[in-house]
Formats: structure tokens, C-alpha cells, sequence
């Protein structure tokens, strides 16, 4: 009897623990369980003779998937971004989709370059009706419900370009391009717009991907004094023909030349003077003006390098990567088909100013920058259009079924 | 004094520990639901906002997709061509105003007119015709800007000119914005699509669009409450905006409102940045409001779909405010009740405490009760015991004084019995006076003796103590005095009579001198008494004898209740039966009275269920239970029956009173309250409960069985409105009725639920194994349930349109939980919504594309045949000279858009409708006069011509006469026919095949038989069939020369036909060594690539031509 009072002390100190313990576990429960993290595939060639174009979207990537960690991540859940390198080949880059997609779980795919890698992985994709991001400017002609494509279709970029350089440089064109289906493709767009609108055709000529002889080219240039050039070049071969064309005494002022892949990132590695004068078309250029993109060449550089320097296809993938996580915060969850419902009608301020998902195509509404480029590797905006432009992958002016059929015969040809 | 714990009562304690202890963590666990709800409602009603903003975005997508595609039509027709060839001709001759301008004007202007439509119809404003150069020769309205230049005109910074100038750079077709535009003096946007012919650019047409669509969105504030709208608007400078279309609020506000982005209008900010999201926030209004924010790249607007925040949480501050209450009336419910319990405790305690104090007092057999095996009783125990042991302690001790006692009183008994001898003698005396005296005193009742006058002479004790009177009065007393009213004069009668007769009785009540009133009954006799006459008589009480009386008439009138009674005696014969148990069982008493209860039993207990009921009886002597009776009409109801035991009151029964009411009503109600918890009380459906309950149990079965199944999710277009406009009854008259319709459109098996307003849910289960095939499936029933429920309604003799939108998701397995599913046919059912509702949609887009396009490929059909997108190709067929025997008539369609689409494609869908006809009709017909012209000129009048023949051609049961009269038609030579059959055809019904061919070839018309082999027609079978030739299918011909077992198939068919004198020919034939291989054979007759592809007509015959100089043999 003498210790009743310990022990009644004794019981409410029990009891107090035991209800702190049980409140702690409900919380710990509710808010403190552990979430995984969410994965997404970066698929691009760190290796081969893709690896100094396709590096640096590695890099844009990052900055996204850091900026949205640190804001919280989605839906409270860490991204975690798994990097596997093509080897600049689309087989094995195909491989890689397929690993990504069914061993590591991956909830969503960025990359590819060239448009063989992007046709190897989209067999991939469709098969496993999963989500590919891909960043490049291409041929068009393609439409997929599980690709969305952040780069130019044709009519935002070759199309613009060509009649601007009707417009203001003069009738008559000559066509150079590697051999493969997007230059192929391209050119056949530009010379159906030139050929409409009363643009005459010099000359069309094609080199295998790689190749530096572009001597035969040059000179066919210079004894045609065309009034401008549409260059659908890819790779190394642009650095050959524009110093073939310096060596042959060709000069810009004269005779312009039109890109549709020289970048600010390809004129840093071949030397800007070399192609200062000459024009190229984007959806997006460092030196487009704005808050927004300011303040994105600032935040990149400061975490890569003063001396880096941002292009279309950075841009692209860095916005595609914001384009995801908007879309799985506002779903809520990462269900890949309501996801894609959600994707389907995403709209995102980015650098490149206000883009929006086409809910037919699934390629972007963005703005068309025509460029010339000056000696410091940037370029100079000399047209833009008024707004965000419709994204058009098939054009309109013939069938879709008379594009595939055409299609077909371009990929027989090369054959 | 200071005031500690102890000095309050156990009762108060026990209530301040229950409302810390119980109360602290209800309260909390009641603020955390809330807050979970309040989580719950923010963002259902957020996640509302953005799919309410997604499909208002979607509309005007569409809407604008839609206009722009009808532009490019334009672009792309004839119209286009010739109107800006014709125009642009007569524009530059002879400028806008001349007569050839407005002749050539003329030409077009119908055609035009019906691209703008009409009426209610009308898509445009207006139409432009401009040249590459920017000169506009052509608008509908012939406003302000005709004629001018959109280059270097008035008009060039209009979005006219903007459109124009993106088109010729683009080569694409453009929307603008809405701006005022002067020539119209109205808000416009433009559209425009460049004309291009053979590669070159011929122009721009444009087309003009009013703001009555887009209007007519933002103003739709269905599903946003009373205080929901729609604000659209666009940038007009840095932190400014204006509104672009009218607010529910401010129907002015349309490009007149601006608003101001830096301090209000946050979603609006949002969405002109570019943003797609939601939230709660500030409005313009400065209001805040639950919104989503989109923004339309085609307009570069900026849309917010938002309520006010004060509308979307009042069910929360509701249930706040019920939470408050309710915690509130359990404190005092709880307090009370630990309240009450400690004061039954402490009650105790104080009866304790009392007999303590009693036991104290002296009064030793004092003692508690000992209920109960808590502490309380055993402490009730122990005093007992120890009042036991103080009591026996005390006894002890008075025996002891008891034994002291007994021996002094021996020795004084000695002492006294000689006093007591003396006075024995006197008392013998006194003994006999009071032994009379006793003898009165004993009688029972009251005893008295009256002379004649009435005044009393002598009574007994016990008449003093009924009238509390004492003996003195008595004696001055008369009779009478002790009775009023009435009995005054009755028993005064009585004695007169009594005196006169010699005796007399009656009964009366007798007054006490207290007032107390007692019945009595009065007996009096004369007797003689000294010489005197007077009379005695006694008075016995009555009262007990009234009681008895009152209580049996009050019995006799309880027993007349709405309760059944029934009472038998100790055998269980009925003995009585109440009017009430008339009416419920429907018996009579004279037809029960003496009968066994048991002829009221249905048979629904058993044996066990009365024998148990009978041994309750004898133990206790009651037994209440329910029980199922049937009524002398048969019909078997339950009751609610309690059974008592009558005993004697030595102990044996003498009877049992059975008491029972009818309780059918009672227990519908609780069938009805059970059916409320799964069943929907309106529909009788099953409700949201059961629905996931049948779901969850779906997907199981769905994973087992590896089946498909599909979850239709759908409500009705326009419901609210009518439950607006008539009122709630009419709504729920619908719904009764939507209820109705859609259960005849499904299985039995299949689930039609109500989820709650008017959303329904059906469940389809075990479908099929393949994706595509179920979705074929599924979509009629959907289309089924749709067009049932889009017929009118008939309430309450309104009519009443309305239709359903349905959203259609396929599940497989249990892998995705339901409500994913559910969420997701929901998701589809507001595609289908903003597809314009009345519609079907699959979630899925490849099943949605799968049934879209079957459908569309099926109208597209329907409008080949008389858009003339048919036509009839034709396939060489030779002899073994390579000599032209005829040809195969094969059918092809150009599709303006698709192009070629494969007979593959398009005969399988024709087949499914009845399309095959039609088109089987216009082959047949198309043959026919092909025959015709062949048979005017010698060198084609021997070729024959095969058609095809569908199934369901050949089943029309005037197939032979179709065939004749197109022969008769056409004058054709009947045996240049040749009928094509396929073994599906003659499979199907073998004497209507048979009869069919043998008419046939009454008319003279050739019978093959195509694709020979590869079905299972039996030879005996074949045998029977008039045919003239087979043909051998191109599959077996394909793979002659590298397959042996093909080698051999073709070599029995070949053998087969010259066996029964049929005709051969082979399909398919590509190559010189298929070729060789048949021929040395025995085949006869060849089609293939070899010899001819299928052509048109000019081709078909310029082939021909070219045949007849190519001499036999070489072409191989």
C-alpha cells in the first residue's frame, strides 16, 4: 500500500509514453514513409560520331531534372534520371529503350538525335505504348500518341526559311544535303514552297553522311552564283563545305547560305567566323530576348561552365523534361495514359517563350526565329513570326497518304 | 480549507476523467477527418475546375481545327481553281466594278454562299478570294475591304492581312486572333489557306469568323455552381489584359474590360503566362475563388475556369459546424452517463455506510445486499459476515441471562399456586361471563342486537373498531345513524321487516363515524329476549367480493384490443378469441372454439422450433417470439407472439393466453432498410456500394478467366437544366425512366448502377479474349444504350429531349484498381461530352481510332456509290493460247482523301451492313453494260465477264431475278456471264443453293466456283452444284513451284474438275514457271500480274488490242 503512489506515477508515465509512441507512428505513417523516386531514360550518344552534338542535351536534361528536385520534385517524389549512351548507333540505342522501359522502370524517355535512332526507338515505345520525348528538329511526316515531339516540324522551320530567302535574297537556289531521309525530306518541302512561288532551281545535290569532299559541290556553287543556298548538311561535312567555300572565295554577302543544323553549340566547335553572315532557322536562339530565357542561360551557365553556350535542341530537351513534370504534378500520379491525356493539352512558359502541345500532332506550337550568324558565335534575329506557329508535321497542301506514299519512295531511293 | 481531489465526489471524478480521457482524442480524430475532407473537397473540386477548363479548351480547339479544315477543303476544290482563275482574269481586265467582272462574280457566288452556310447552319461571315500580290477579288459580303490590297491598302495591319501574310510565308493554313475589324465593324478572326495548283501558288482564300461560338463557350457555366464562370482574354500590354468574351457577371465586359494583372486576376496571370494548372486564388473581382487556368496557343489566350471559393466549401463549413454539435452533445451524453455510474457506485458505498451506522445503533440482524462479484460485493460479503459473527457473539451472551432467569422464576411459582387456588373459584365465575362475552367478540364480522326502535341493545368488539366509535356513543346511537342517502330508507325497511316477517337480509354501506364508506352485508332474525322482542343480526364485509367484481369487468373490456388473445385451457383447446384475432387471421372464434392452435401454423418452423418453444413454456411459464402463421385465406405472414402460462394458484396450469400482433408492415420496413444500403432508393438500381462491390469481384473473375470487360460510364446531356426548369420530380421521373431503358440493353448478368445524380454506370463482363474484338462488341451496345436513351421522354405528359454521353473503358485483369477505371471511363465520357455530346467515346485512343475509323470508313462508303468513288476494274483472263477469254470485274475505290483504299479494307465493312448490295447492284449493273458495249463490236463480243457474288446477295430471295433482269436490262448474252461464288456462299443453305443455281443456269448465266480449296466443301456436295468451272486460289498458285504439298493440291483440283467436266482456271498467276507448271497440268484458263494487272476500262482495252498481236506461246 505504501508504493501506491510510485506506482500510480509509474502507470501515467507508461500510459503517456505509450500514447506519444502511437501519435508518432500515425504520423510517421501519414507524412514520413519513405517515397521511391521516379526514374526517366536519357537516351543519347555519349560515343561515336554523335557524341559532341548529343552531350550537351545530356547536360540540358540535368538542369531540369535538378531544377525540379529542387522545388520539390514531383508529386513529392525524387526524379532520378538514368543516362544510357547510344554508341551513335539506333539498334543498340533501341536496346537501350527497351532495357530502360522493362528492367529499370523508367516513366518516361528523352532523347535521340538522328531520325534512324528516333524510327528504332519508336518501334520500342509504341510497342510498350510508353513516352518518348524527342528534341530535334525533323522531316515531319510522322505522328505518334506516345512521342512528343519538342522540336521543329517543317513548317516552323524549313518552310519560313526558304521563303524568307525568296523574299529577300533573290529566285534562284541551289540545294545541298547529306544523303539520308531527313535532307531528303527537307528539300523536297523547300523546293515544292520555292517552285509555288516562283523560286527556280539550279541545282540539288546530295553527299554520303561524313563525307568531306564537297569540292564538286563548291565549285557547281560558285559557276551558278546562285542567290542563296539551302543547306540541309549534317555532322562534320558542314565544317568541309564551309571552309570549302571560304577557300573558293564565296562570300555571304553574296551568296548566302541557308542551315537547317548549324547551331550556336556547331559554331562554337567549328569556329564562328567561318560561318559569319550565313543564316540558319530556329525555334529558338540564345539570343531570342526575355526574362524567361535570360534567366535560363544564366542558371545553366552557372552550373556548367561561363563558357558554355545553349542551342535549340538543349533547349528543347530542357523544356520537354519541364513538360513532363508539370504534366505529372498536375495528374497527380505517373498512370502513362492519363499522363498522356494530360500532356496532350500542356502548355509551359519556356525560354523560347510560351509553347503548347498540339493535341492532334503532339509537336509544339512555338515561335520560327530566322537567324544571321555573327562572329561570336551568336546569332542575330533578323525575322520571327508573330506568334507561336501551328505545328503542321504533315503539310498541308498534299494528302497524308500522298506524303507516306512519298515517303516510301524517298526511303526506296536511298535503298 | 484547501480544495483537493479528494473532497470532490466520485461521481464528479469519474465525469472530468471521462471528458479528458474519451473526449481530448475524439475531438482530435473529429479536426483531423475534417481536415482530411476539407483536403478531399479542395481538390475533387480543383480536379473539376481543370477538366471543365480542359474540355472548354478542347471546344474551341475543335471548334477552330474544324474551320480551319474547312478552309483547306476549300483551298484544295475545284472551286478554288476556277473561281481564282476566272476571277483574277476578269479582276485584271476590267477592275471590280464592270459588268464582266460581276458576270463572272455571278458564276461562283452560289457555291460560296454554301461553304458559308446558311441558316442556322452558318460557319463564316464572310469568304476572300486574294492573289499572291495581296489584291482581294473576291468576298461574299462585298464590305469596305473588297477591291482594296492587303500589302499596301487600308486594310494591310488588319489580322486579314496578318493571315495572309503567315499563309504565303508558311504555306500553311492560319487563324488569327479576334479584333475588331473595321469593314464589318464587329469583333472577327480570320482563316486562311494558300490555293495551290500543280506546285504553283495561285492565291489565298480566307474565311471570316464571328464570335458567337467562342461566345457561346465562355458563357456555358453548366457544372459551376451559381457564382462559377468562364473568363476569357488576351495580353495588350505588359501587366495589362482585356477580356475577349462576355462574363456571366459583366455581360459587357467583351474587349471593353481590362484587367489589371500586377494586383488581381491571378489566374488570368497564370494562364497568359503560359501556364496549365489550378488552384485557389484571387480573382479580378478580388474574390477568391477555387480556378484552373489554360492557355489557347491558337488565340493566344489566356482561359480561367473558376467558382467561388465561399459556393465550393459551404459543405464543409456544414459539416464543421455538425462536428462542433456533435462533440458537443457527447460530452454532455458522456458526461452523464460516468456521471450516473459513479453515483450507483457511491450509492452503495452509502448503504453500507447506513447499516454500519444501524448495526452501531443496536439493530444486529441489519444487512446489505451482496449482488455482484466486483469489489463492491465483496465487500458487501465481509460485512455481512461480520454482522453474522457480532449477532451470535450477542445471543451467546442473552441465553446465559435467559438460564438465570428460568430458575428465580421456579422459585416464586412455588410461592404463588396457593394464591392462585383461591382465586380459581372466581374466576370459574368471571370465566363464563366472558367466555359469552368472547363468543360474541369472535364472531366474524360485525354483531349486534336492536330493540324495536332501533337503537342497540348489545354488539361485539369488532362492530366499535368499523365504526371507530366507542361504546358510550354506540349506546346513544341508532341504527340508522350510520348509513345515508338511499340506504337509510332500504334499511329501515329491513328491520320493519325483519320485526314483521322474522328475518331479512340486504346489502348496504355502512358510514364509520371516520367517513370511511364499507359494503357490508347485513342478516338480522327476531328473537325473543326477556319478554321483549329484538332483534340480532350480523354484518359481513363485502368489499373484497366488489373488488372482484370491478376487476372482472375491467378484464372483460382489456380484452377487446387491437391484439390478438387468444386463450385455451391446460390441453391447448381454444377456449377464447378476441375481435382482433378475427381480423388478422381471418377465423371466426365459433370456427376455432375448441380447436388446437395449431391449425393456424404454416409449416414454416419445424418440429425442433415448437418443441423448443413448448420447454421454454413449461420452465418459465412465458415465451415471446416471432413467428410465421397463415391466414384462413392462405397467405403466410409473420408475428410477434407472446405466450403466458395460467397457473392455479396452487401451481398447476390451467390455461395459456397467447398474445400476437401482425408484424408484415414492420418487416417490410426492414427489408426496405436493408435494400437502402446497396440498392439506389430511386432507381432501385444497384447503388455506388454495390457497384464497386461487383466491380472489385469483375476484375477477379477477369483476371481468372483472361477475359475482357468493359465499364460504361454515362450521364444525360442537359439534366441539370431540366431538373432547373421542372423542378426535382421531373428530374427524378427521368431518371427512373433512364433506368428503365438501359437495362434492356444489356445482359442479365451485366451490372446498371447509379452512382448518384445522373450518373450511371454499367459493367459488362467476360466480354471476349482479344482487345480490338471486344471493343467492336462493346461499342453497339454502347450505341444501343445511347440511342435508347436519346429517344424522347414522355413526363408526366411533357416531352422532354435529352441524350446521353458515354464513356467507354475496357478492362483486362485486376492489375489496375477500379477506381483508375472508373476515373478513366469518366475522363472518356467528357471526350465524348465535348465531342458534342450524344456520344460514345473509348478511353483508349487505338480502340477509339479502331472504332472511329471502322465508322468512318462505313460512311465513307455510304457515299461512294453515288459520288461515283467506285469503280470497276477489270483482270485480263486467257486461254492456254494466251488468247483473251474475258475478264475478272472487280471493284475499286477512290477515296478524294484516302486515295486507293484495298477491297481488303472496304469489302469486309460493306459485307457487315448492307452496303454489299448496293454495291454488289451497281457491279452487276456496271458489268452488264460493259457485256453490252462488248457485244456490239466483233472483236469483243466472245469475251466473258465474272462477277462476284457476296453471301448475302446470293441469299436474297430474288437474287435470280435481279440477275435476269439486269441481264434482260442490258441485252446481254447471258452466257458471256459468269457468276462468281465463293464456298462461303454455297456452304450456307444446300437446297435454296442448289434451287438458286440450277435458275441460273435456266438463264443461261456461267456459275465458278472461286477460291476452290480452301474451304471444306465436301465432293459429294460439290456434285450436286451445276457449275461450270473452279477456280484455283491464288494462294495454293503462289507457292506451286517451291511447295510440294501446294503441287499437289493444284493437281487434284485439276484432276477433279475433268472428272466432273468442269471448266479450270487459276488465280494469281505471277511468274512463267507457275505458268509452265499448270499448264502441263491441265489447266486450261489463267488471270495473274502474268498477263494483266487489274485496270480501268481505256487500259482493260488498249491491253486487248495489244494481245491480239502477240502470237501464242511467246510471251512466256
Amino acid at each position: 500500500m505504501q508504493n501506491l503512489p510510485g506506482g500510480k506515477s509509474r502507470l501515467l508515465l507508461a500510459i503517456s509514453v505509450a500514447a506519444a509512441l502511437l501519435v508518432g507512428a500515425l504520423l510517421y505513417g501519414q507524412y514520413g514513409r519513405a517515397q521511391a523516386s521516379i526514374k526517366i531514360g536519357v537516351l543519347h550518344s555519349l560515343s561515336g560520331t554523335m557524341a559532341s552534338s548529343e552531350t550537351p542535351l545530356v547536360d540540358a536534361v540535368r538542369l531540369a531534372v535538378e531544377e525540379i528536385n529542387q522545388s520539390g520534385g514531383a508529386n513529392s517524389r525524387h526524379v532520378e534520371m538514368i543516362v544510357a549512351d547510344c554508341r551513335s548507333d539506333a539498334g543498340y540505342c533501341a536496346q537501350q529503350a527497351e532495357k530502360l522501359i522493362a528492367q529499370d522502370g523508367v516513366q518516361a524517355l528523352f532523347g535521340c538525335w538522328t531520325s534512324s535512332c528516333r524510327n528504332a526507338v519508336k518501334t520500342v515505345v509504341e510497342k510498350h505504348r510508353h513516352l518518348l520525348f524527342y528534341p530535334l528538329q525533323y522531316e515531319g511526316l510522322e505522328q505518334s500518341h506516345d512521342i512528343v515531339y519538342t522540336g521543329a516540324a517543317p513548317n516552323q522551320q524549313i518552310i519560313p526559311m526558304a521563303l524568307w530567302a525568296l523574299r529577300h535574297k533573290g529566285k534562284r537556289f541551289y540545294l545541298i544535303g547529306s544523303d539520308y531521309v531527313f535532307p531528303r525530306t527537307a528539300n523536297l518541302i523547300a523546293k515544292d514552297v520555292l517552285l509555288a512561288q516562283g523560286g527556280q532551281l539550279l541545282g540539288e545535290r546530295y553527299v554520303p553522311l561524313g563525307e568531306n569532299g564537297l569540292a564538286t559541290a563548291v565549285r557547281e556553287i560558285a559557276a551558278l552564283s546562285p542567290d542563296f543556298v539551302l543547306n540541309t548538311l549534317n555532322g562534320d561535312s558542314n565544317l568541309h563545305f564551309f571552309r570549302a567555300l571560304r577557300e573558293a572565295g564565296i562570300i555571304a554577302e553574296k551568296t548566302p547560305v541557308f542551315s537547317t543544323s548549324i547551331t550556336e553549340v556547331g559554331l562554337a566547335a567549328m569556329g564562328a567566323d567561318l560561318a559569319a553572315g550565313h543564316y540558319a532557322a530556329w525555334n529558338y536562339f540564345q539570343s531570342v530576348d526575355g526574362d524567361e530565357n535570360r534567366a535560363f542561360v544564366a542558371r545553366f551557365r552557372q552550373r556548367f561552365g561561363r563558357e558554355r553556350v545553349l542551342d535549340n535542341p538543349m533547349a528543347a530537351s530542357y523544356t520537354g523534361v519541364k513538360m513532363w513534370a508539370d504534366a505529372v504534378r498536375s495528374q497527380g500520379s505517373t498512370d502513362l495514359v492519363l499522363l498522356k491525356t494530360v500532356l496532350a493539352q500542356q502548355t509551359l512558359l519556356a525560354p523560347q517563350g510560351i509553347v503548347a502541345v498540339d493535341y492532334e500532332t503532339r509537336h509544339l506550337w512555338q515561335k520560327v526565329f530566322i537567324g544571321k550568324a555573327r562572329t561570336d558565335g551568336q546569332f542575330e534575329i533578323v525575322w520571327q513570326s508573330a506568334q507561336p506557329v501551328r505545328p503542321a508535321p504533315f503539310p498541308i497542301y498534299r494528302s497524308r497518304a500522298e506524303w507516306l506514299d512519298i515517303l516510301q519512295e524517298l526511303a526506296g531511293a536511298k535503298q | 480549507m484547501s480544495w483537493r481531489a479528494k473532497d470532490i465526489s466520485l461521481a464528479w471524478r469519474f465525469m472530468i476523467w471521462f471528458v479528458v480521457v474519451a473526449l481530448l482524442p475524439l475531438a482530435s480524430f473529429g479536426y483531423l477527418s475534417l481536415r482530411q475532407n476539407e483536403e478531399a473537397l479542395r481538390g475533387e473540386t480543383l480536379g473539376r475546375m481543370s477538366r471543365l477548363a480542359d474540355k472548354k479548351t478542347l471546344q474551341i480547339k475543335t471548334y477552330l481545327d474544324e474551320r480551319s479544315q474547312n478552309v483547306q477543303l476549300l483551298a484544295r476544290s475545284r472551286l478554288a481553281d476556277e473561281s481564282m482563275a476566272e476571277l483574277s482574269r476578269a479582276y485584271a481586265r476590267h477592275r471590280a466594278g464592270s459588268a464582266e467582272y460581276r458576270r463572272a462574280a455571278k458564276l461562283f457566288d452560289k457555291d460560296f454562299a454554301a461553304y458559308i452556310g446558311e441558316g442556322g447552319d452558318t460557319q463564316f461571315y464572310d469568304v476572300f478570294l486574294i492573289t499572291p500580290q495581296g489584291e482581294i477579288i473576291l468576298t461574299h459580303k462585298h464590305e469596305a475591304d473588297f477591291a482594296t490590297n492587303l500589302v499596301d491598302g487600308p486594310y494591310r495591319d488588319t489580322q486579314l492581312a496578318q493571315v495572309f501574310r503567315e499563309s504565303l510565308m508558311t504555306m500553311d493554313s492560319r487563324i488569327s486572333d479576334f479584333e475588331h475589324y473595321a469593314p464589318s465593324n464587329s469583333p472577327a478572326a480570320f482563316v486562311s489557306a494558300p490555293i495551290i495548283r500543280e506546285g504553283k501558288l495561285l492565291g489565298v482564300v480566307a474565311m471570316q469568323l464571328d464570335t458567337q461560338h467562342i461566345y457561346r463557350v465562355a458563357m456555358d457555366s453548366s457544372g459551376l455552381g451559381a457564382t462559377g464562370e468562364t473568363p476569357l482574354g488576351k495580353l495588350t500590354g505588359a501587366g495589362e489584359a482585356v477580356f475577349v468574351a462576355p462574363l456571366r457577371r459583366d455581360p459587357q465586359a467583351a474587349l471593353q474590360r481590362r484587367i489589371d494583372l500586377n494586383t488581381t486576376a491571378v489566374p488570368m496571370r497564370h494562364a497568359l503566362a503560359g501556364e496549365r494548372g489550378s488552384g485557389v486564388e484571387i480573382d479580378y473581382s478580388g474574390r477568391q475563388v477555387v480556378a484552373a487556368w489554360r492557355y489557347l496557343p491558337e488565340l493566344r489566350w489566356g482561359m480561367v475556369v473558376k467558382m467561388d471559393a465561399d459556393e465550393a466549401f459551404a459543405p464543409i463549413r456544414r459539416q464543421r459546424e455538425n462536428l462542433l454539435k456533435i462533440l458537443l452533445a457527447l460530452t454532455m451524453l458522456g458526461g452523464f452517463a460516468a456521471f450516473y455510474f459513479g453515483r450507483q457506485m457511491v450509492m452503495r458505498l452509502r448503504n453500507f455506510a447506513q447499516s454500519a451506522d444501524e448495526i452501531a445503533g443496536g439493530s444486529l440482524n441489519k444487512r446489505v445486499d451482496e449482488y455482484g462479484r466486483d469489489e463492491l460485493g465483496a465487500l458487501a460479503r465481509a460485512f455481512n459476515r461480520m454482522a453474522k459473527n457480532l449477532q451470535v457473539l450477542y445471543r451467546t451472551l442473552e441465553d446465559r441471562v435467559e438460564e438465570r432467569t428460568r430458575e428465580l422464576n421456579t422459585a416464586n411459582e412455588q410461592l404463588q399456586k396457593e394464591m392462585h387456588e383461591r382465586e380459581r373459584i372466581d374466576g370459574l365465575i368471571r370465566q363464563e361471563n366472558n367466555f359469552r362475552k368472547e363468543m360474541v367478540d369472535s364472531l366474524p364480522g360485525i354483531f349486534y342486537m336492536l330493540d324495536s326502535s332501533g337503537q342497540f341493545l348489545m354488539w361485539n368488539r369488532n362492530l366499535e373498531s368499523v365504526l371507530h366509535c366507542g361504546a358510550e356513543e354506540i349506546v346513544h346511537s341508532h341504527a340508522l345513524d350510520f348509513f345515508e342517502g338511499g340506504d337509510i330508507g332500504l334499511v329501515r325497511a329491513k328491520i320493519h321487516e325483519a320485526f314483521e316477517i322474522g328475518d331479512a337480509c340486504t346489502e348496504a354501506v355502512l358510514r364509520a363515524k371516520n367517513g370511511a364508506k364499507i359494503p357490508y352485508y347485513f342478516s338480522g332474525r327476531r328473537i325473543e329476549r326477556n319478554g321483549e322482542q329484538v332483534l340480532v343480526g350480523l354484518g359481513i364485509d363485502i368489499t373484497e367480493r366488489k373488488r372482484a367484481e370491478d376487476a372482472l369487468r375491467v378484464a372483460a373490456a382489456t380484452f377487446e384490443t387491437h391484439e390478438a388473445i387468444l386463450i385455451t385451457d391446460a390441453n391447448a383447446n381454444i377456449i377464447r378469441v378476441n375481435r382482433a384475432f378475427t381480423e388478422i387471421t381471418g377465423y371466426l372464434p365459433e370456427e376455432v372454439l375448441g380447436k388446437n392452435p395449431s391449425i393456424l401454423s404454416s409449416g414454416r418452423q419445424d418440429k425442433a422450433f415448437y418443441a423448443a418453444m413448448w420447454q421454454q413454456l413449461l420452465n418459465s411459464g412465458t415465451w415471446t417470439g416471432e413467428i410465421w402463421d397463415r391466414r384462413k385465406s392462405g397467405q403466410i405472414y409473420p408475428k410477434w407472439l407472446t405466450i403466458t402460462a395460467i397457473r392455479g394458484e396452487q401451481g398447476p396450469t390451467t390455461g395459456y393466453v397467447a398474445i400476437f400482433s401482425d408484424i408484415t408492415a414492420r418487416k417490410q420496413a426492414e427489408e426496405e432498410i436493408r435494400n437502402l444500403a446497396f440498392y439506389d432508393a430511386l432507381t432501385k438500381l444497384p447503388n455506388r456500394r454495390l457497384l464497386l462491390d461487383r466491380f472489385h469481384l469483375a476484375l477477379s473473375v477477369s483476371a481468372r478467366s483472361r477475359n475482357y470487360g468493359a465499364v460504361l460510364f454515362l450521364d444525360m446531356d442537359k439534366f441539370k437544366t431540366l431538373n432547373d426548369t421542372m423542378g426535382h420530380d421531373y428530374g427524378d421521373l427521368m431518371l427512373i425512366e433512364v433506368a428503365r431503358r438501359i437495362q434492356p440493353c444489356v445482359r442479365e448478368v451485366d451490372t446498371v448502377a447509379r452512382l448518384g445524380g445522373d450518373e450511371f454506370v454499367v459493367l459488362i463482363e467476360e466480354v471476349g479474349m482479344n482487345a480490338e474484338e471486344v471493343s467492336q462488341k462493346v461499342a453497339p451496345i454502347a450505341e444501343k444504350i445511347r440511342a435508347a436513351l436519346a429517344l424522347p421522354y414522355l413526363l408526366r405528359e411533357h416531352e422532354y429531349h435529352s441524350s446521353p454521353s458515354i464513356g467507354v473503358c475496357l478492362y483486362y485483369g485486376n492489375k489496375e484498381p477500379v477506381e483508375v477505371l472508373l476515373k478513366r471511363a469518366d475522363l472518356a465520357m467528357y471526350q465524348a461530352k465535348d465531342a458534342g455530346r450524344n456520344a460514345v467515346r473509348f478511353f483508349d485512343p487505338a480502340m477509339q481510332h479502331a472504332v472511329e475509323t471502322h465508322a468512318a470508313l462505313e460512311a465513307d462508303l455510304r457515299r461512294a456509290l453515288p459520288n461515283r468513288e467506285l469503280q470497276l476494274y477489270y483482270q485480263i483472263q486467257v486461254d492456254n493460247e494466251h488468247r483473251p477469254l474475258g475478264a475478272e470485274a472487280l471493284a475499286r475505290w477512290k477515296h478524294p482523301l484516302r486515295g486507293m483504299v484495298s477491297p481488303v479494307q472496304f469489302i469486309p465493312v460493306a459485307e457487315e451492313s448492307s452496303l454489299i448490295l448496293d454495291i454488289g447492284n451497281w457491279v452487276l449493273d456496271t458489268a452488264c453494260r460493259q457485256l453490252a458495249l462488248w457485244g456490239k463490236r466483233e472483236e469483243t463480243r466472245g469475251l466473258e465477264l465474272a462477277v462476284n457474288v457476296s453471301a448475302q446477295q446470293f441469299r436474297r430471295h430474288d437474287f435470280v431475278e435481279t440477275i435476269a433482269a439486269a441481264i434482260r436490262a442490258h441485252e446481254v448474252n447471258p452466257a458471256s456471264l459468269k457468276l462468281e461464288l465463293t464456298e462461303s456462299v454455297v456452304l450456307s443453305d444446300v437446297a435454296d443453293v442448289v434451287a438458286k443455281m440450277h435458275a441460273l443456269k435456266v438463264l443461261g448465266v456461267k456459275l465458278s466456283l472461286d477460291d476452290f480449296g480452301t474451304g471444306y466443301s465436301s465432293l459429294s456436295y460439290l456434285k450436286q452444284l451445276p457449275l461450270d468451272q473452279i477456280k484455283i486460289d491464288q494462294s495454293f498458285v503462289r507457292d506451286i513451284a517451291t511447295d510440294p504439298n501446294d503441287a499437289i493440291m493444284v493437281r487434284t483440283i485439276i484432276d477433279l474438275a475433268q472428272n466432273f467436266r468442269l471448266n479450270v482456271i487459276a488465280e494469281g498467276v505471277e511468274t512463267a514457271s507457275q505458268l509452265g507448271f499448270l499448264k502441263q497440268n491441265g489447266c486450261m484458263a489463267y488471270q495473274g500480274y502474268l498477263f494483266g494487272k487489274p485496270v480501268a476500262i481505256e487500259e482493260f482495252e488498249m491491253l486487248l488490242g495489244k494481245l491480239q498481236g502477240i502470237e501464242p506461246g511467246k510471251s512466256s
